[in-house]
């Protein structure tokens, strides 16, 4: 499969599956991020405004804050995200899986200023477009992967379909295709559903019958290697 | 066992995993009505289980619902329980007092090309600049030179002079703004294979000096020196310490050693980390000098030049005497 997953081990011996964001997931989210600063600020400038030269002061350490260590503050966070990057259910991890450390959140964030050479964000764009994991120059330094968050699988029930036992015994990598077959026939269209069912005609023992009876009858033994038999 | 089963027996635990980190997660605050305690243990185990019944799953070919569940769950829990918070007062006062100064010390081959590719411009410029003071007008423009000589001049319009605390806190948030973003930049561009690095220093050397110099030709150098030579004790080596972490992380790139770029790159940055928090919190004792104290024209010109005197002493012991021996 084409695929852009990253293996992390835990200690626990698993393998964590993340899966790196793109340019375009990561551009949002920056977007968003930037309005959010951008409406902070000039929020600041009326508040600060009324304080005069002080104010003035005060409103250039925002910036100076909001600049640098905006990113800091919420990749520290308990989401590990910036507003903008929940959003987009996006997370800063570290290369192993594991939650950011601070060192590694400021030097990711500190080395925006060479990401941004030679131009709005070329260095980061290049990088982010020749590397499969999605990395700009800040991550490499700082050994950091910006990941989506993995999103809840529908649960496929089709409780309706009777179990039937299979035609013959299926070896564990073809019930695994049989079960996801049936796992994902909720998102698929009649027709696909017929087609990718077809294929698996072997299983289900009658082979004679119509196209939409097959694709019952394959259900049925994903309904049975689940476990159901009455 | 079949997918079902393995479910059936399961899910309870499951839950209870996920109940427990929601709880840790989104504190008790949002909890309505029950009062949950969270058990540390409990979650520990928990996580354990799940870990075993997601590599069984795996290994199993169950469904791709049932793998994708246990995944996010547990990649839930890893990131709880992983998580560090130990970044508190204690960890930065040890940062400040020990790793800063000892990691400056480790890399004192970097601090001194640093020292010396800012220094060297500085003092070349500025001589160049007090012997012909036209050349000032090829290094610094014009509209900066008028400002720079009406801000030291003895007139009225003088810097400190009139200057009350509104300005002095202005001039905190500029300086804090300007000085902390170049030293930022000196360290960045250490990426660009160090040249980044290199070029800020040069070019900030040769700017500091030329102006200077060239204030020191007019004969403004009592208004000048005063004025920077307190803050320039925390603000110069500052300079020079992120321009070492610049060269540090260029260097690492250019000659890896026995490691890949990358994870030269990495150690080279992880390395460097006590040197930036320390020059940042330079950096802010600068502004806060620069702005404060510099600017007050009315102090007895012997106290100024004591006091900048000991800021001198008191850096270059630190950064050389703190931290030897170890805790």
């Amino acid at each position: 499969m084409l695929d852009s997953v990253v293996a992390a081990e835990t200690p626990e011996g698993i393998l964590l599956e993340l899966r790196p964001a793109g340019l375009s997931a990561r551009f949002c989210a920056f977007a968003i991020d930037w309005l959010i600063r951008i409406a902070i600020l000039w929020v600041a400038m009326f508040i600060f405004g009324l304080l005069g030269g002080a104010g003035i002061g005060l409103w250039l350490v925002l910036l100076f804050v909001l600049d640098w260590f905006y990113p800091v503050y919420f990749e520290l966070g308990r989401k590990g995200a910036t507003p903008g990057k929940r959003a987009l259910d996006l997370k800063v991890v570290m290369d192993n899986g594991l939650p950011i450390t601070p060192a590694a959140s400021i030097t990711r964030n500190l080395l925006r200023v060479a990401d941004l050479m030679p131009a709005g964000f070329g260095a980061a764009v290049f990088c982010m477009l020749v590397r499969p994991d999605g990395k700009r120059l800040g991550d490499l330094a700082a050994g950091t992967l910006v990941v989506h968050q993995p999103r809840p699988a529908p649960k496929a029930t089709l409780e309706m379909v009777a179990p039937i036992a299979p035609a013959r015994a299926l070896s564990p990598r073809d019930q695994a295709a049989v079960i996801s077959l049936a796992a994902r026939a909720p998102s698929l269209t009649i027709e696909r559903l017929d087609e990718l069912a077809a294929l698996a005609r072997s299983v289900q023992g009658d082979e004679a019958r119509g196209s939409s009876e097959v694709t019952r009858r394959v259900l049925g033994v994903a309904q049975w290697l689940l476990g159901r038999r009455s | 066992m079949t997918p079902l089963q393995f479910e059936q027996s399961y899910q309870a635990e499951w839950d209870e995993l996920a109940a427990q980190l929601r709880l840790i997660l989104e504190g008790r605050k949002n909890q309505s009505g029950s009062f949950e305690p969270i058990r540390g243990e409990r979650v520990a185990a928990l996580y354990r289980r799940a870990c075993e019944h997601l590599a069984l799953a795996r290994a199993r070919a169950y469904p791709r619902y049932l793998i994708d569940k246990l995944d996010r769950i547990t990649a839930e829990a890893h990131q709880v329980i992983y998580h560090q918070r130990d970044f508190g007062a204690q960890r930065l006062l040890h940062a400040i007092l020990y790793d800063f100064p000892r990691a400056v010390r480790a890399h004192a081959g970097y601090v001194w090309l640093s020292a010396v590719l800012l220094y060297v411009p500085m003092f070349l410029i500025g001589w160049l600049v007090y012997e012909r003071p036209d050349l000032i007008l090829s290094v610094v423009d014009s509209d900066t030179v008028a400002n720079m000589e009406m801000s030291y001049s003895d007139a009225a319009e003088a810097l400190g002079s009139t200057r009350g605390p509104h300005e002095n806190w202005y001039m905190f948030g500029f300086y804090i703004l300007n000085n902390i973003g170049i030293s930022f930049q000196c360290f960045a561009g250490g990426l660009v294979a160090g040249i980044g690095s290199i070029v800020a220093l040069l070019i900030n050397g040769a700017a500091i000096g030329a102006v200077a110099g060239y204030l020191t030709e007019r004969g403004y150098s009592t208004n000048f020196y005063s004025f920077v030579v307190t803050h320039g004790a925390f603000e110069l080596t500052a300079i020079v310490l992120s321009g070492a972490t610049g060269l540090r992380i260029g260097h690492a790139l250019i000659a890896p050693g026995r490691n890949t770029r990358l994870q030269s790159l990495v150690t080279a940055c992880r390395e460097c980390m006590p040197i930036i928090y320390g020059f940042v919190i330079m950096l802010v004792i600068a502004a806060a000098i620069e702005a404060f104290w510099s600017s007050a024209r009315w102090l007895p010109l012997p106290l100024k030049y004591t006091v900048a005197a000991l800021c001198w002493l008191a850096v270059m012991l630190y950064l050389t005497l703190q931290g030897r021996r170890a805790r």
